[in-house]
């Protein structure tokens, strides 16, 4: 990969106010911790190592946790190491993660006067009983109060989470909620299906809780496409909905295999050619002594196999002319019988110079990556 | 008969599955002081773990004991175990014959029970001295009167003297053994005619070759020897002749009549030493061979198929190795559309199978695929020639078959009185032929009943264990074969036949065996990228039919976030789970759907 072409940046802040009842991800709850000084230096001083390298950065992201519950001078201290290290270009997409309880009008104001010009809003569902299963602290005029003031203070780029698959949830709540959604018309819609992950709060209770089944599981996906697509959104990722131009800058970095910096804690990168991160546990990536692990096989059937997987997330798909240039082989050779059954089904397309799912295809994107890699 | 012969007793021990012939063996072995009790491992014949684990004898044994009994004499016993099951029961019929007499161990709680019996009148048809021992009368519920009458009215041997004992707790097991010195008689023969041994086991060891236990019914074999094999006529140099002393083989310069011993000798596989044959010296032959010779043949077959493919080679390696101890075993290539590669095994019985498989997969290391088992059905053709089946894939089509005949079983169920209706009613529904039933006393019966192998192997011994709350015993016998109507019930998938799903039922029964494996299928047939319909076919005819829809959702929605390698870790191991899947047709299954379909657990 050219080094000139302008990479992403992941921040992560890893704590809440209260974990949710599905969260895997590396988060603690913010009045429980006693290191947050020790963290933000932390990171800013992962920033500063890139410092001199001349990096070009065109999508900066704070993800989280609730990187919303940073203070004005936490934010403005991380974003000045930022700007020192990196070239920030000046289309810039920057994003910050926001819980609809916890962003002031004074902190969003100063987010925004550091740069942010996108936002996105961890909505999940309209209805209490189901925010309440899933122990989000907000409801939905808490959301749209955030909403309407980052519209007043002048964001044209909202991304707004939805969830499916909630404990309670049907498919009439699940339309009210797109419904809902709709009439806000934000630019941006992630649509993810709830997943039971081990050791969380609802995986540990799975058996008290009424859980969707499948079937209807995979009814709300179908409508939360069909709502979506008639709206106006492109479906353009398996979860991602976006109307035009409103693709996520950041997230279509990992799809296309395109380079990215990630710092905090578990904070996964890809750069130089080389897929790294940095440890899981809070303490460990406090020290000092700390380092990045290495987290894959670089052989090049490795990266074919990957480039194949994130690819057929996205609606455009696989460049075929852009596969033989990375890899040397024609992705097609070898496969047409089983290409040509997978398109009889339904569920694959080859037009041109791409091969792509279809939005039947999406759903079952894992039985047919294990068919094609 | 020499002073030597005098002083010889060889015994074995005989009993109903559970009712303490091994432990009772163990308290032997120790009141001879041939094993010091520190050095005792709990039953020290079922030196196998399955038999330790399921408290049943697989291989025949022997060992070497000394007594001194109250008469101030020395003695030798001889104590040879036999396997516990019908499915040896040749072999343990040739065990027997090696001996003057039997123990007939009977559980006080329990009393005669079906392979009480059957082992009792296979002894008496021996002409072996029977000594009944009952056991377990430190049982609160240990009815000892009940065991002795019901012993003197079923079986019809006196019992009033027999000893009561506890082998757990090692009570009046001298009884026992004084018993043995008065009442078993001491082996006859003429240690001066021509060599008569029979075998009654052998067993491949890696430095000794094959090892032959033998009884010395006339004259004398010592190392260096030539002997030959009466029934095939094949001579082989003797290496080594011994005793089986508890810890060991031990040398000896010969072995002469009323002995047990083994031998080695230039003998390449167990095959070519078959149990029941006659040893003599090929420099002065016997005229004659002891009787009762007989091959036996396997009444079930099944096809073995490692889950794994590429572990073809690991398979037949372990059945070679298995045969090596276990001359019933058979087994050739055999290859199935739905399962590539593996073999089709002919066994004694269920048991046999069940053993062989469970040794495979535990001490070779061996997933296994089963397919269902199989009994050998005889085949007139319209073209006047007769064809035995073992494998249901080569049944003839309809039109080639004049007559179908398969093998009925002569069988012996004990039971309390209780459950005779249900019994009846089992056996019914088995197409079983009532023959009689006589009351062994007020609380239990003996029912006789004619039963088609195919019924039995088809989980018969669990559907009666469950009716009868596991009080009812099993014997059965061959009896011959019976024209029956038979058809091959096949099932297709996707439009495609699974070979390895085929069987073969009687006719009436098709329809819900085809329906229940339907539906099992179904059940079990992970949802794949399209729509699979489910066939029964018999001939050209569905008779059952199911579908299994497409999959609707398989997808790592969340797949946003840097972490790249764990989604691809996920899909690795999806991709992984793939690779065992086996096809069939165009439909992938996990080796464990496949046995899921197969399991008896189902009365029909």
């Amino acid at each position: 990969m050219m080094k000139t072409d302008p990479i992403g940046l992941y921040v992560h802040i890893p704590f809440c106010v209260k974990k949710c009842a599905y969260c895997d991800f590396c988060s603690y709850p913010y009045e429980d911790i006693s290191w947050r000084e020790d963290y933000i230096r932390r990171i800013c001083c992962e920033i500063s190592a890139y410092e001199g390298k001349k990096i070009k950065v065109n999508s900066i992201f704070f993800g989280g946790g609730t990187p919303s519950l940073l203070t004005e001078a936490e934010f403005r201290y991380i974003v000045c190491a930022i700007k020192k290290s990196f070239i920030i270009s000046d289309d810039v997409e920057f994003t910050i993660e926001a819980n609809p309880k916890t962003l002031t009008e004074k902190n969003l104001t100063s987010y925004i006067d550091c740069g942010v010009n996108r936002i996105s809003i961890g909505l999940q569902s309209i209805h209490e009983n189901e925010l309440k299963s899933l122990g989000r602290i907000h409801n939905f005029s808490d959301f749209v109060d955030l909403y309407n003031l980052a519209r007043s203070l002048g964001i044209d780029n909202i991304n707004v989470d939805l969830m499916y698959g909630i404990p309670e949830q049907t498919k009439e709540s699940f339309a009210e909620t797109l419904n809902s959604l709709i009439e806000l018309a934000p630019e941006h819609i992630s649509v993810y299906g709830l997943m039971l992950e081990e050791g969380t709060p609802l995986y540990k209770n799975r058996d008290t809780i009424t859980l969707p089944t499948e079937d209807e599981e995979c009814d709300m996906y179908y409508l939360a496409s069909q709502k979506l697509s008639l709206a106006g959104y492109s479906h353009y990722e398996i979860s991602n909905y976006a109307m035009g131009g409103y693709e996520c800058r950041h997230n279509l970095k990992y799809w296309k295999c395109e380079e990215y910096i990630g710092v905090g804690v578990s904070a996964h990168s890809c750069f130089d050619g080389v897929r790294f991160a940095n440890p899981d546990g809070i303490s460990e990536y406090l020290d000092v002594n700390c380092k990045k692990y290495i987290t894959e096989d670089t052989d090049s059937t490795d990266k074919a196999y990957e480039y194949v997987m994130l690819c057929l997330r996205l609606a455009e798909g696989l460049s075929l002319s852009d596969y033989l240039s990375r890899f040397g082989v024609d992705f097609l050779t070898g496969r047409e019988s089983m290409i040509e059954r997978l398109c009889a089904l339904g569920y694959l397309c080859v037009q041109g110079d791409r091969l792509f799912l279809t939005d039947r295809g999406f759903y079952v994107s894992n039985a047919i990556l294990c068919e094609l890699i | 008969m020499t002073e030597k012969q005098k002083h010889i007793r060889n015994f074995s021990i005989i009993a109903h599955i559970d009712h303490g012939k091994s432990t009772l063996a163990d308290r032997i072995l120790e009141k001879t002081r041939t094993v010091a009790t520190r050095d005792m491992e709990e039953q020290l014949l079922d030196n196998m773990d399955l038999e330790r684990e399921r408290g049943i004898t697989i291989k025949a044994r022997a060992i070497r004991l000394s007594y001194t009994a109250k008469n101030g004499e020395e003695y030798i016993y001889n104590l040879i175990d036999t396997p516990g099951h019908v499915d040896f029961g040749y072999e343990v019929s040739r065990s027997l014959k090696a001996c003057e007499g039997a123990l007939l161990v009977v559980d006080a709680t329990q009393g005669v029970e079906a392979q009480t019996l059957a082992n009792a009148y296979l002894a008496i048809d021996n002409d072996l001295e029977i000594l009944p021992v009952i056991n377990k009368i430190d049982l609160a519920s240990a009815d000892i009167e009940g065991a002795r009458r019901e012993i003197e009215d079923i079986i019809g041997i006196p019992a009033d003297e027999c000893p009561a004992v506890s082998a757990k707790n090692g009570l009046n097991i001298e009884d026992v053994l004084e018993k043995i010195t008065t009442d078993i008689p001491a082996p006859e023969g003429d240690t001066d005619a021509p060599l008569k041994a029979l075998i009654f086991d052998s067993y491949y060891d890696a430095y000794l070759g094959v090892v032959v236990y033998i009884r010395i019914f006339d004259g004398r074999v010592r190392a260096g020897d030539k002997i030959r094999l009466m029934s095939t006529g094949a001579e082989f140099e003797v290496f080594e002749v011994g005793t089986m002393e508890p810890f060991g083989l031990s040398r000896c310069d010969a072995l002469s009549a009323g002995e047990v011993g083994y031998i080695t000798a230039s003998i390449k596989t167990v095959g070519d030493t078959k149990v029941g044959d006659t040893i003599t010296l090929a420099s002065r032959p016997a005229d004659d061979a002891l009787p009762g010779f007989r091959e036996v043949h396997p009444m079930v077959y099944s096809g073995i198929y490692p889950a794994d493919g590429a572990r073809y080679g690991d398979l037949r390696e372990a059945l070679e190795k298995l045969q090596l101890n276990d001359a019933s075993l058979v087994f050739e290539p055999e290859t199935s559309i739905a399962l590539g590669f593996g073999f089709r095994c002919g066994f004694l019985g269920l048991l046999h199978m069940e053993i062989i498989e469970e040794r495979l997969e535990r001490e070779f290391n061996l997933d296994l695929i089963t397919t269902a088992p199989s009994v050998i059905y005889k085949v007139e053709l319209r073209n006047g020639e007769t064809v035995m089946i073992d494998n249901p894939s080569k049944f003839p089509t309809a039109d080639e078959i004049a007559t179908a005949y398969e093998p009925i079983m002569k069988a012996t169920i004990i039971t309390p009185t209780d459950y005779i209706g249900g019994i009846m009613d089992l056996c019914q529904e088995r197409r079983g032929v009532f023959i009689d039933m006589k009351y062994i006393d007020t609380e239990r019966a003996e029912i006789h009943y004619e039963l088609p192998l195919n019924e039995i192997i088809y989980d018969f011994f669990d559907a009666l264990k469950s009716r009868t709350k596991g009080y009812a015993s099993l014997d059965y016998e061959l009896k011959g074969y019976k024209a029956s109507k038979l058809v091959k019930l096949d099932f297709m998938l996707n439009g495609e036949v699974v070979d390895a799903l085929s069987f073969i039922v009687f006719e009436e029964r098709a329809y819900g065996r085809a329906r229940k494996i339907a539906e099992k299928l179904k059940e079990n047939i992970p949802r794949q990228l399209f729509e699979i319909p489910i066939q029964a076919t018999i001939g050209s005819k569905i008779i059952a039919r199911e579908t299994v829809k497409a999959m609707r959702k398989d997808v790592l929605a969340k797949c946003y976030g840097g972490d790249i390698t764990r989604k691809k870790k996920l899909l690795e191991k999806q991709k992984e789970g793939k690779k065992k899947m086996r096809k069939l047709g165009s439909v992938e299954v996990t080796p464990e759907a496949f046995m899921a379909v197969l399991r008896l657990d189902d009365e029909n």
